[in-house]
Protein backbone atom coordinates (compact mmCIF):
# COMPACT_ATOMS: atom_id res chain seq x y z
CA UNK A 1 0.00 0.00 0.00
CA UNK A 2 1.51 3.30 -1.08
CA UNK A 3 1.18 6.30 1.18
CA UNK A 4 -0.17 9.23 -0.84
CA UNK A 5 -1.59 12.68 -0.41
CA UNK A 6 -4.95 11.27 0.76
CA UNK A 7 -3.42 9.68 3.86
CA UNK A 8 -1.72 12.89 4.94
CA UNK A 9 -4.89 14.94 4.34
CA UNK A 10 -6.97 12.50 6.41
CA UNK A 11 -4.45 12.56 9.26
CA UNK A 12 -4.44 16.37 9.20
CA UNK A 13 -8.27 16.46 9.18
CA UNK A 14 -8.41 14.22 12.27
CA UNK A 15 -5.78 16.32 14.06
CA UNK A 16 -7.68 19.51 13.18
CA UNK A 17 -10.94 18.01 14.50
CA UNK A 18 -9.25 17.02 17.79
CA UNK A 19 -7.93 20.56 18.15
CA UNK A 20 -11.37 21.98 17.36
CA UNK A 21 -12.91 19.71 20.00
CA UNK A 22 -10.39 21.05 22.52
CA UNK A 23 -11.09 24.69 21.63
CA UNK A 24 -14.85 24.26 21.90
CA UNK A 25 -15.04 22.09 25.01
CA UNK A 26 -12.35 23.37 27.39
CA UNK A 27 -12.84 25.79 30.24
CA UNK A 28 -9.22 26.79 30.87
CA UNK A 29 -7.87 29.48 28.54
CA UNK A 30 -4.49 27.71 28.22
CA UNK A 31 -6.20 24.46 27.19
CA UNK A 32 -8.01 26.46 24.49
CA UNK A 33 -4.62 27.76 23.30
CA UNK A 34 -3.32 24.17 23.11
CA UNK A 35 -6.27 23.26 20.90
CA UNK A 36 -5.44 26.18 18.59
CA UNK A 37 -1.83 24.93 18.37
CA UNK A 38 -3.03 21.47 17.32
CA UNK A 39 -5.20 23.04 14.59
CA UNK A 40 -2.26 25.14 13.31
CA UNK A 41 -0.10 22.03 13.08
CA UNK A 42 -2.78 20.18 11.13
CA UNK A 43 -2.82 23.02 8.58
CA UNK A 44 0.98 22.92 8.29
CA UNK A 45 0.89 19.15 7.60
CA UNK A 46 -1.52 19.91 4.74
CA UNK A 47 0.73 22.63 3.27
CA UNK A 48 3.83 20.43 3.33
CA UNK A 49 1.97 17.40 1.93
CA UNK A 50 0.64 19.56 -0.95
CA UNK A 51 4.21 20.69 -1.66
CA UNK A 52 5.36 17.05 -1.74
CA UNK A 53 2.56 15.49 -3.82
CA UNK A 54 1.00 18.16 -6.08
CA UNK A 55 2.70 19.30 -9.29
CA UNK A 56 4.54 22.43 -8.15
CA UNK A 57 7.94 23.75 -9.20
CA UNK A 58 9.35 25.26 -6.01
CA UNK A 59 9.11 25.06 -2.22
CA UNK A 60 6.29 27.62 -1.85
CA UNK A 61 4.21 25.22 0.28
CA UNK A 62 7.02 24.74 2.76
CA UNK A 63 7.64 28.50 2.82
CA UNK A 64 3.98 29.18 3.61
CA UNK A 65 4.19 26.60 6.42
CA UNK A 66 7.23 28.46 7.74
CA UNK A 67 5.31 31.76 7.79
CA UNK A 68 2.36 30.00 9.46
CA UNK A 69 4.73 28.70 12.16
CA UNK A 70 6.05 32.24 12.75
CA UNK A 71 2.52 33.63 13.09
CA UNK A 72 1.49 30.74 15.35
CA UNK A 73 4.42 31.25 17.70
CA UNK A 74 3.73 35.00 17.96
CA UNK A 75 0.10 34.17 18.74
CA UNK A 76 1.09 31.79 21.55
CA UNK A 77 3.39 34.39 23.12
CA UNK A 78 0.64 37.03 23.15
CA UNK A 79 -1.97 34.48 24.28
CA UNK A 80 0.07 33.28 27.26
CA UNK A 81 0.85 36.89 28.25
CA UNK A 82 -2.89 37.69 28.07
CA UNK A 83 -3.76 34.62 30.15
CA UNK A 84 -1.18 35.59 32.76
CA UNK A 85 -2.50 39.17 32.88
CA UNK A 86 -6.11 38.03 33.19
CA UNK A 87 -5.15 35.64 36.01
CA UNK A 88 -3.21 38.41 37.73
CA UNK A 89 -6.19 40.80 37.61
CA UNK A 90 -9.13 38.45 38.26
CA UNK A 91 -7.66 35.22 39.74
CA UNK A 92 -9.40 33.07 37.14
CA UNK A 93 -8.71 31.93 33.60
CA UNK A 94 -12.08 30.25 33.10
CA UNK A 95 -13.33 31.48 29.73
CA UNK A 96 -16.97 31.16 30.89
CA UNK A 97 -16.44 33.71 33.65
CA UNK A 98 -14.60 36.24 31.49
CA UNK A 99 -17.52 38.24 30.16
CA UNK A 100 -16.61 41.77 31.17
CA UNK A 101 -14.30 44.01 29.18
CA UNK A 102 -13.85 46.34 32.13
CA UNK A 103 -11.85 45.25 35.18
CA UNK B 1 12.95 3.55 1.81
CA UNK B 2 10.91 0.60 0.64
CA UNK B 3 7.18 0.94 0.24
CA UNK B 4 6.32 -1.30 3.18
CA UNK B 5 8.68 0.51 5.51
CA UNK B 6 7.25 3.85 4.38
CA UNK B 7 3.71 2.74 5.18
CA UNK B 8 4.79 1.32 8.55
CA UNK B 9 6.49 4.61 9.49
CA UNK B 10 3.46 6.64 8.41
CA UNK B 11 0.96 4.55 10.38
CA UNK B 12 3.17 4.45 13.48
CA UNK B 13 3.47 8.25 13.31
CA UNK B 14 -0.28 8.59 12.76
CA UNK B 15 -0.99 6.49 15.87
CA UNK B 16 1.46 8.57 17.93
CA UNK B 17 0.10 11.92 16.68
CA UNK B 18 -3.60 11.08 17.05
CA UNK B 19 -3.07 9.30 20.38
CA UNK B 20 -1.13 12.14 21.97
CA UNK B 21 -3.51 14.77 20.53
CA UNK B 22 -6.45 12.90 22.09
CA UNK B 23 -4.49 12.80 25.34
CA UNK B 24 -4.04 16.59 25.16
CA UNK B 25 -7.77 17.28 24.98
CA UNK B 26 -8.98 14.47 27.27
CA UNK B 27 -6.44 14.61 30.10
CA UNK B 28 -7.64 15.95 33.45
CA UNK B 29 -4.26 17.37 34.43
CA UNK B 30 -3.13 20.38 32.41
CA UNK B 31 0.60 19.70 32.93
CA UNK B 32 0.16 16.20 31.49
CA UNK B 33 -1.69 17.76 28.54
CA UNK B 34 1.23 20.12 27.91
CA UNK B 35 3.79 17.29 27.99
CA UNK B 36 1.64 15.14 25.67
CA UNK B 37 1.46 18.14 23.33
CA UNK B 38 5.27 18.12 23.17
CA UNK B 39 5.18 14.45 22.15
CA UNK B 40 2.54 15.27 19.53
CA UNK B 41 4.72 18.02 18.04
CA UNK B 42 7.75 15.71 17.93
CA UNK B 43 5.60 13.24 15.96
CA UNK B 44 4.53 16.01 13.57
CA UNK B 45 8.18 17.05 13.13
CA UNK B 46 9.16 13.50 12.16
CA UNK B 47 6.22 13.46 9.76
CA UNK B 48 7.65 16.60 8.09
CA UNK B 49 10.98 14.81 7.69
CA UNK B 50 9.25 11.85 6.00
CA UNK B 51 7.69 14.45 3.63
CA UNK B 52 11.21 15.56 2.52
CA UNK B 53 10.92 18.80 4.52
CA UNK B 54 13.90 18.31 6.82
CA UNK B 55 14.43 21.99 7.62
CA UNK B 56 10.79 22.41 8.66
CA UNK B 57 11.12 19.29 10.81
CA UNK B 58 14.01 20.92 12.65
CA UNK B 59 12.03 24.17 12.96
CA UNK B 60 9.10 22.22 14.38
CA UNK B 61 11.30 20.55 17.00
CA UNK B 62 12.88 23.84 18.04
CA UNK B 63 9.90 26.22 18.06
CA UNK B 64 6.97 23.97 18.93
CA UNK B 65 8.31 21.11 21.01
CA UNK B 66 10.94 23.41 22.53
CA UNK B 67 9.67 26.96 22.79
CA UNK B 68 5.89 26.71 22.72
CA UNK B 69 5.77 23.72 25.07
CA UNK B 70 7.97 25.46 27.67
CA UNK B 71 5.93 28.65 27.33
CA UNK B 72 2.71 26.71 27.90
CA UNK B 73 4.09 24.76 30.89
CA UNK B 74 5.17 28.10 32.39
CA UNK B 75 1.70 29.50 31.73
CA UNK B 76 0.12 26.48 33.40
CA UNK B 77 2.31 26.83 36.47
CA UNK B 78 1.84 30.60 36.78
CA UNK B 79 -1.95 30.25 36.69
CA UNK B 80 -2.17 27.23 39.01
CA UNK B 81 -5.15 27.34 41.38
CA UNK B 82 -3.75 25.05 44.05
CA UNK B 83 -4.31 21.38 44.90
CA UNK B 84 -7.77 19.91 44.60
CA UNK B 85 -8.95 22.24 41.86
CA UNK B 86 -9.23 20.32 38.57
CA UNK B 87 -6.78 22.07 36.27
CA UNK B 88 -8.34 21.10 32.93
CA UNK B 89 -12.13 20.76 33.21
CA UNK B 90 -14.67 20.55 30.40
CA UNK B 91 -17.18 23.39 30.05
CA UNK B 92 -20.30 21.26 29.59
CA UNK B 93 -20.46 21.60 25.80
CA UNK B 94 -18.29 18.59 25.04
CA UNK B 95 -21.15 16.66 23.37
CA UNK B 96 -21.77 19.56 20.98
CA UNK B 97 -18.03 19.86 20.34
CA UNK B 98 -17.65 16.12 19.72
CA UNK B 99 -20.57 16.12 17.25
CA UNK B 100 -19.10 19.12 15.42
CA UNK B 101 -15.65 17.47 15.26
CA UNK B 102 -17.19 14.22 13.96
CA UNK B 103 -19.11 16.12 11.27
CA UNK B 104 -15.91 17.92 10.29
CA UNK B 105 -13.96 14.66 9.95
CA UNK B 106 -16.81 13.10 7.93
CA UNK B 107 -17.05 16.02 5.50
CA UNK B 108 -13.29 16.33 5.08
CA UNK B 109 -13.01 12.54 4.65
CA UNK B 110 -15.59 12.60 1.86
CA UNK B 111 -13.89 15.56 0.18
CA UNK B 112 -10.44 13.95 0.39
CA UNK B 113 -11.71 10.58 -0.84
CA UNK B 114 -13.57 11.86 -3.87
CA UNK B 115 -11.28 14.69 -4.96
CA UNK B 116 -9.19 14.25 -8.12
CA UNK B 117 -5.50 14.50 -7.25
CA UNK B 118 -3.56 15.67 -10.30
CA UNK B 119 -0.75 13.26 -11.18
CA UNK B 120 2.82 14.35 -11.68
CA UNK B 121 4.31 14.22 -8.23
CA UNK B 122 5.62 17.12 -6.24
CA UNK B 123 8.79 19.05 -5.81
CA UNK B 124 11.59 17.42 -3.82
CA UNK B 125 14.49 19.70 -3.07
CA UNK B 126 18.00 18.37 -2.52
CA UNK B 127 18.88 21.30 -0.27
CA UNK B 128 15.79 22.70 1.43
CA UNK B 129 17.68 25.33 3.45
CA UNK B 130 19.29 26.92 0.38
CA UNK B 131 16.08 26.79 -1.67
CA UNK B 132 13.93 28.22 1.14
CA UNK B 133 16.44 31.00 1.81
CA UNK B 134 16.60 31.81 -1.89
CA UNK B 135 12.80 32.16 -2.14
CA UNK B 136 12.49 33.98 1.16
CA UNK B 137 15.00 36.68 0.25
CA UNK B 138 13.92 37.12 -3.38
CA UNK B 139 10.29 36.45 -4.30
CA UNK B 140 8.84 36.50 -0.80
CA UNK B 141 10.89 39.33 0.70
CA UNK B 142 7.80 41.40 1.61
CA UNK B 143 6.07 38.64 3.66
CA UNK B 144 9.45 37.95 5.28
CA UNK B 145 9.77 41.57 6.42
CA UNK B 146 6.16 41.63 7.57
CA UNK B 147 6.77 38.47 9.61
CA UNK B 148 9.81 40.11 11.21
CA UNK B 149 7.73 43.18 12.16
CA UNK B 150 4.95 40.94 13.47
CA UNK B 151 7.37 39.03 15.71
CA UNK B 152 8.81 42.27 17.10
CA UNK B 153 5.33 43.67 17.78
CA UNK B 154 4.20 40.40 19.38
CA UNK B 155 7.27 40.30 21.64
CA UNK B 156 6.79 43.89 22.81
CA UNK B 157 3.06 43.32 23.25
CA UNK B 158 3.64 40.15 25.26
CA UNK B 159 6.12 41.88 27.59
CA UNK B 160 3.83 44.88 28.16
CA UNK B 161 0.79 42.65 28.71
CA UNK B 162 2.58 40.40 31.19
CA UNK B 163 4.26 43.20 33.16
CA UNK B 164 1.60 45.94 32.96
CA UNK B 165 2.48 49.50 31.82
CA UNK B 166 2.61 51.13 35.24
CA UNK B 167 4.84 48.68 37.05
CA UNK B 168 7.91 48.53 34.81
Amino acid sequence: MTIGLTHYLLLAAVLFAIGMFGVLSKRNIIAVLMGIELMLNAVNINLIAFNRYLPVHDLSGQLMALFAIAVGVAEVAVGIALAFRIYHDRSTINVDELNRMKG
Amino acid sequence: MSELAGSAVFFALAVVIIGTALGVVLNKNLVHSALLMTACFIGVGILYITLEADFLGAVEFMTYSGGVAILIVMGVMLTHRGEGVPSNPFNGRELFAAVLAAVFVTVMGLVVTFIQIPPGGGFVSGDTVADLADMMLNTYILPFEIAATLLLAALLGAIILAKGDGEA
